[in-house]
């Protein structure tokens, strides 16, 4: 398939991915990127300038979270601290609860073992929308640095979650049973940082919709 | 901070690039001229990330153009060096001078 360069446009996911870390009043890092995109698919090809694009943007990315780290170190870490208290907080209470049911009906449960199974199915949903529900109070906490707030918590937890799958590997658990356990245990950050992403994107809309009004007056 | 401070590699390598570049300078021409002198390839998040620092030191100053189609309607920032950066950037060539003077003999290593 070719397409003509002045009609083709930069990557939508790099681009939305990019968007997440710049401040909605900063959008000249996306402008550029845009510019050089178009003038790099009119003279290397749009293949070359699709592979660019995304190079550029991962390395921006990187730069825009360690340098909106830097910006608020203070109240970046007061919303991770925060959030990694709300996490165990959310999402021991219905463990608890799940756990004393199941504990008191034992013999109902014993008799439906597949009601059982898709209990715990549900619990893998509830652990991951709880999480979500905790990227989005982060978020929320994190003005303008949603990302960097949320991604920060993630990769903490996910820094928790690694010693503790070589410790379970260590005890002589079964391979498959450890991965699903650290999956589970994935699942969570995941869905930290798209509880991020709904709030940074939704506030993005806002501010650029915002923006329009504040033109058209 | 103080009045002494001394610019960062990349902190000087980009003022100097928006002191080649005079009122041209912006993401897109800092990173190319960059790229083109030093043959180092450079994110925009690490130029506009510097800038940014460079900016809230009050070594450059920045302006908004006008938001254009090609660049899916986002404005250019340009950039300038102020005179406090212009110091800056002399202090630190001065201190770089100063400390490569005499060290031809390195190379014998």
């Amino acid at each position: 398939m070719t397409s003509r360069p002045d009609l083709v446009l930069p990557p939508r996911i790099a681009t939305w991915l990019v968007s997440l870390f710049v401040l909605p009043e900063e959008q000249s890092i996306l402008g550029d990127l845009h510019e050089e995109f178009c003038d790099l698919a009119s003279k290397s090809g749009v293949r070359f300038a699709r592979r660019w694009y995304w190079r550029q943007s991962l390395t921006t990315i990187a730069h825009l979270f360690g340098a909106g780290f830097c910006a608020a170190p203070w109240s970046t870490s007061a919303a991770v601290v925060g959030g990694f208290v709300l996490d165990g907080f959310v999402h021991g209470l219905p463990d608890k609860v799940l756990s004393a049911v199941t504990d008191k009906y034992l013999t109902y449960w014993s008799a439906h073992f597949q009601a059982y199974l898709w209990v715990l199915k549900a619990i893998l949903i509830e652990h991951f929308v709880l999480s979500m529900f905790v990227g989005c109070i982060v978020a929320l906490a994190a003005k303008g640095r949603e990302m960097v707030a949320t991604v920060t918590l993630s990769l903490v937890l996910f820094g928790l979650a690694v010693p503790a799958y070589f410790a379970l590997l260590a005890e002589h658990w079964p391979m498959g049973e450890a991965l699903w356990w650290m999956l589970f245990q994935c699942a969570g950050p995941f869905a930290i940082v798209i509880g991020g992403a709904m709030v940074r994107t939704r506030r993005s809309r806002a501010a650029s919709s915002l923006g329009r009004v504040i033109r058209n007056l | 901070m103080t009045d002494r401070d001394y610019l960062g590699e990349f902190e000087h390598i980009i003022v100097l690039a928006l002191l080649r570049l005079e009122d041209r300078a912006y993401g897109v021409t800092v990173r190319q001229e960059i790229e083109m002198r030093i043959k180092r390839e450079v994110s925009i998040g690490a130029v506009y990330a510097t800038l940014d620092r460079l900016e809230s030191k009050g070594y450059v100053k920045s302006r908004r153009g006008d938001p254009t189609p090609e660049r899916g309607g986002r404005s250019k920032r340009f950039f300038r060096v102020t005179a406090k950066g212009v110091t800056a950037v002399n202090r630190t060539q001065r201190a770089l001078q100063t400390m490569s003077k005499g060290l031809e003999l390195i190379r014998s290593y």
